[in-house]
């Protein structure tokens, strides 16, 4: 081992090709990306350069920061709604003795299929007229409870989440799932002679031994939920009138609908920028908590 | 030291592989030539080749045109040797806005494309993307043959030929307009007494999907109607600053359509539906009326309606205004030729163009598919529909016709137009405010000059 490592020419014959794809993906869109922000371009002219005006514009712009605030919704549903279920159902699924496999493929499931398919699919549940959502809610005689789901700006956005939710629960359920059965046997079996049984078993044991896998899906969570695009773009394309609008499909929009390239690009920016202190903050919280968390 | 050069060039040889595989348009090496020496040329045996048409028909309810494309293809291919079409069907607001977009940025669109006339042919002719046509026209005589391409004509070139036109008007269920005792209105109060008495009956009078992506679809209804109320002139000065969107014509326009909604008239789901499923309300009878483009006649008649035989067409009624009497309708949208063609591509596509735009194929996409022709001289319509006669009649009666408001502004207006329209239907603003709205938004757009 130690002789592969100091023989430089293999050194690069391993890392070369991963370091051309990660420039090629990733470091060189990047950089286009932020030349561009700082144009003024329709995607189809020559870009002409206007400084740092399409930042200021972003900062200034009322819709960009309804953007904002319905992606801050997204995280806090994601870490504070999301997350807690899928830990309290991983720990009851970890309990089941028969039928696991069972229980383990059905929360699974979801996550398998493709968003655009899920965003189709629901978007049928929640339809006015023959959506299944409103359909129950007659049968079940809670007709005043209907709603247009995804045409009302006070649901469209929650309809989202929940939507989002329940695709990837089932896939940080796996995920915590093997966290927990990772677990040595001899601790748990330690506490329970010590007498933690039932949620003290779970709160005192369980989730501190799981802590790095929570670690990570709530870090996933958040920045999967600073750079959602796909569902919001199919299930309400931002709409009614703009208030589930997301940053990533604001962007899209200015990109796509409005050919306003460069304004678009500045959004990017903006949204790496922001998920990377979004995601420095989680870090930090993190770091000195778990240092409690050892004493 | 030999060894690991050996291994530098693997790795660079790699990292090219690499990249090559992002090029999307490799080109082959240069044919083989062929061996022997003997110099006798091989007669007509041309070297084959394929041109890509990008078409938008790829919706069930344009099979048809989907099968006359081909069906125009494959006799060109005949004519043209070597020739070998590829159709690329794309949905129409894909193609628009991302993909023929992206490739216009790019210069890799392909030969022949689905183009819309106005704002896109004219940033795409700047950009040099476009063939102009003038000379091919002259060439095959159909130059004089089109009634009109206004939209697609820049600077006195023709950069794109329209395949058919639109007009835009209510369609009707005559069964259901029967059954609650009404007939055709003629006035604005005479529209709002049919849909009473429609909603009467427990019939939804108009049907509307102006949900989620699908803003532009309500207004098509407040175009005509602030046109019809201001006239035609209003909506050519918008883009200029002549006119305003806070002129009485346009408050009274979204004042009506707003009423509309509050009295039920129009599907109280609006804003939960896409456009396609308002259109369905329609042509599965659940509806009355639709406020639609001639386009839609291909779906009210399709396999899926039960309304085929029972709809019919009026233009919006009188609503006692300088514009009453006007119709919605152009010829916005055909085919586009790419500037940048090889030789023998040109060749297809001029045979292509002689095949498709001419009247037998006019009148083809007339009678199967409801399309009103781009070309004159489509007569003896034997075959076509109750519905697409009562669209040539509505057309041929109006006083004159006045393009879509879209094609007269700017992007940022007309987008902002769609969100405060459906912000007016969710009765979320006031009719007042809305225009102040869009008068701010057309004034930034001109500031902005996009």
């Amino acid at each position: 081992m130690n002789k592969i490592l100091r023989n430089r020419v293999a050194y690069m014959v391993f890392v070369v090709p991963a370091l051309v794809l990660y420039i090629t993906f990733y470091l060189i869109p990047l950089f286009k990306s932020l030349q561009y922000s700082v144009t003024s371009w329709d995607g189809i002219t020559a870009p002409v350069y206007n400084g740092v005006d399409n930042f200021i514009r972003a900062l200034s712009d009322e819709k960009f920061w309804v953007a904002f605030k319905n992606n801050i919704y997204f995280v806090l549903f994601s870490v504070f709604i999301q997350v807690p279920i899928i830990i309290v159902v991983s720990i009851l699924v970890s309990g089941v003795k028969r039928l696991l496999d069972f229980y383990k493929l059905t929360v699974f499931m979801p996550s398998i299929l493709s968003t655009a398919s899920i965003a189709v699919i629901w978007q049928f549940i929640y339809s006015p007229d023959a959506g299944l959502l409103n359909q129950i809610l007659k049968a079940a005689g809670l007709e005043t409870w209907t709603r247009l789901w995804l045409g009302d700006e006070k649901t469209a956005f929650l309809s989202v989440l929940v939507t989002n939710g329940w695709q990837w629960t089932g896939f940080y359920i796996v995920l915590v799932l093997a966290g927990i059965f990772a677990i040595p046997k001899e601790i748990l079996e330690a506490g329970e002679i010590d007498g933690a049984v039932g949620w003290r078993k779970a709160w005192l044991l369980t989730i501190p031994l799981i802590r790095p896998v929570i670690v990570v899906t709530m870090l996933l969570s958040i920045t999967g939920a600073m750079k959602a695009l796909d569902i919001v773009l199919i299930m309400t394309n931002g709409g009614p009138f703009g208030s589930s609008e997301v940053m990533a499909t604001y962007m899209y929009q200015q990109a796509y609908a409005l050919g306003d390239f460069g304004y678009a690009n500045a959004i990017a920016i903006i949204i790496t920028v922001f998920t990377a202190i979004l995601s420095l903050i989680y870090h930090l919280v993190n770091k000195k908590t778990s240092k409690e968390a050892e004493y | 030291m030999k060894k690991s050069l050996t291994l530098l060039m693997i790795v660079a040889l790699m990292g090219m592989l690499t990249l090559a595989g992002c090029s999307g348009s490799s080109k082959p090496a240069d044919p083989p030539k062929e061996s022997g020496g003997t110099t006798t040329p091989e007669p007509e045996k041309a070297e084959s080749f394929d041109v890509v048409i990008r078409h938008i028909n790829v919706r069930d309810t344009a099979k048809a045109m989907l099968k006359q494309l081909e069906e125009v293809s494959a006799a060109t291919e005949k004519e043209v040797p070597g020739l070998k079409f590829k159709l690329d069907g794309v949905e129409d607001t894909v193609n628009r806005d991302v993909k023929l977009k992206a490739e216009m940025t790019s210069g890799t669109q392909p030969p022949l494309f689905n183009l819309f006339g106005g704002d896109d042919t004219i940033k795409y002719a700047k950009a040099g993307r476009l063939l102009a046509l003038n000379d091919m026209l002259t060439e095959l005589g159909i130059a004089d043959a089109f009634f009109n391409l206004r939209e697609f004509t820049v600077d006195g070139k023709i950069y794109g030929l329209p395949e058919s036109g639109y007009i835009e008007g209510f369609f009707y269920n005559k069964k259901l307009f029967e059954d609650a005792g009404v007939t055709v209105p003629k006035t604005w109060d005479e529209l709002l007494a049919v849909c009473e008495a429609l909603k009467a009956k427990g019939i939804t009078p108009i049907a509307m999907g102006d949900g989620s992506g699908d803003g532009w679809v309500a207004n098509m209804l407040v175009n005509s109607l602030f046109v019809g109320l201001g006239g035609p002139a209003l909506q050519d000065g918008f883009a200029t600053g002549a006119t305003k969107w806070t002129d009485p014509a346009v408050v009274e326009a979204l004042k009506r359509v707003q009423d509309l909604k509050n009295k039920g008239y129009i599907d109280p789901n609006v804003l939960g539906l896409k456009y396609s499923q308002g259109q369905a309300n329609f042509y599965t009878g659940k509806a009355a009326m639709l406020f639609d483009g001639s386009w839609a006649a291909n779906a009210i008649t399709g396999d899926t309606s039960t309304v085929k035989d029972v709809s019919g067409f009026f233009r919006l009624p009188d609503v006692g205004g300088p514009g009453d009497g006007y119709i919605n309708g152009g010829w916005s949208n055909g085919f586009g030729v790419s500037a940048n063609l090889k030789e023998n591509e040109l060749k297809a596509v001029k045979a292509f163009i002689k095949n498709w735009y001419n009247v037998e194929q006019q009148k083809r996409s007339l009678i199967e598919s409801s399309r009103i022709p781009a070309m004159k001289g489509v007569s003896n319509v034997e075959g076509a529909t109750e519905l697409v006669k009562s669209l040539g009649e509505s057309q041929g009666s109006a006083k004159g016709a006045f393009p879509a408001f879209d094609a007269l502004v700017q992007k940022s207006v007309k987008v902002t137009l769609e969100q405060t329209v459906q912000e007016l239907l969710g009765g979320k603003i006031t009719p007042e405010k809305a225009a102040e709205r869009m008068q701010q938004a057309q004034e930034k757009a001109i500031k902005e000059g996009k």
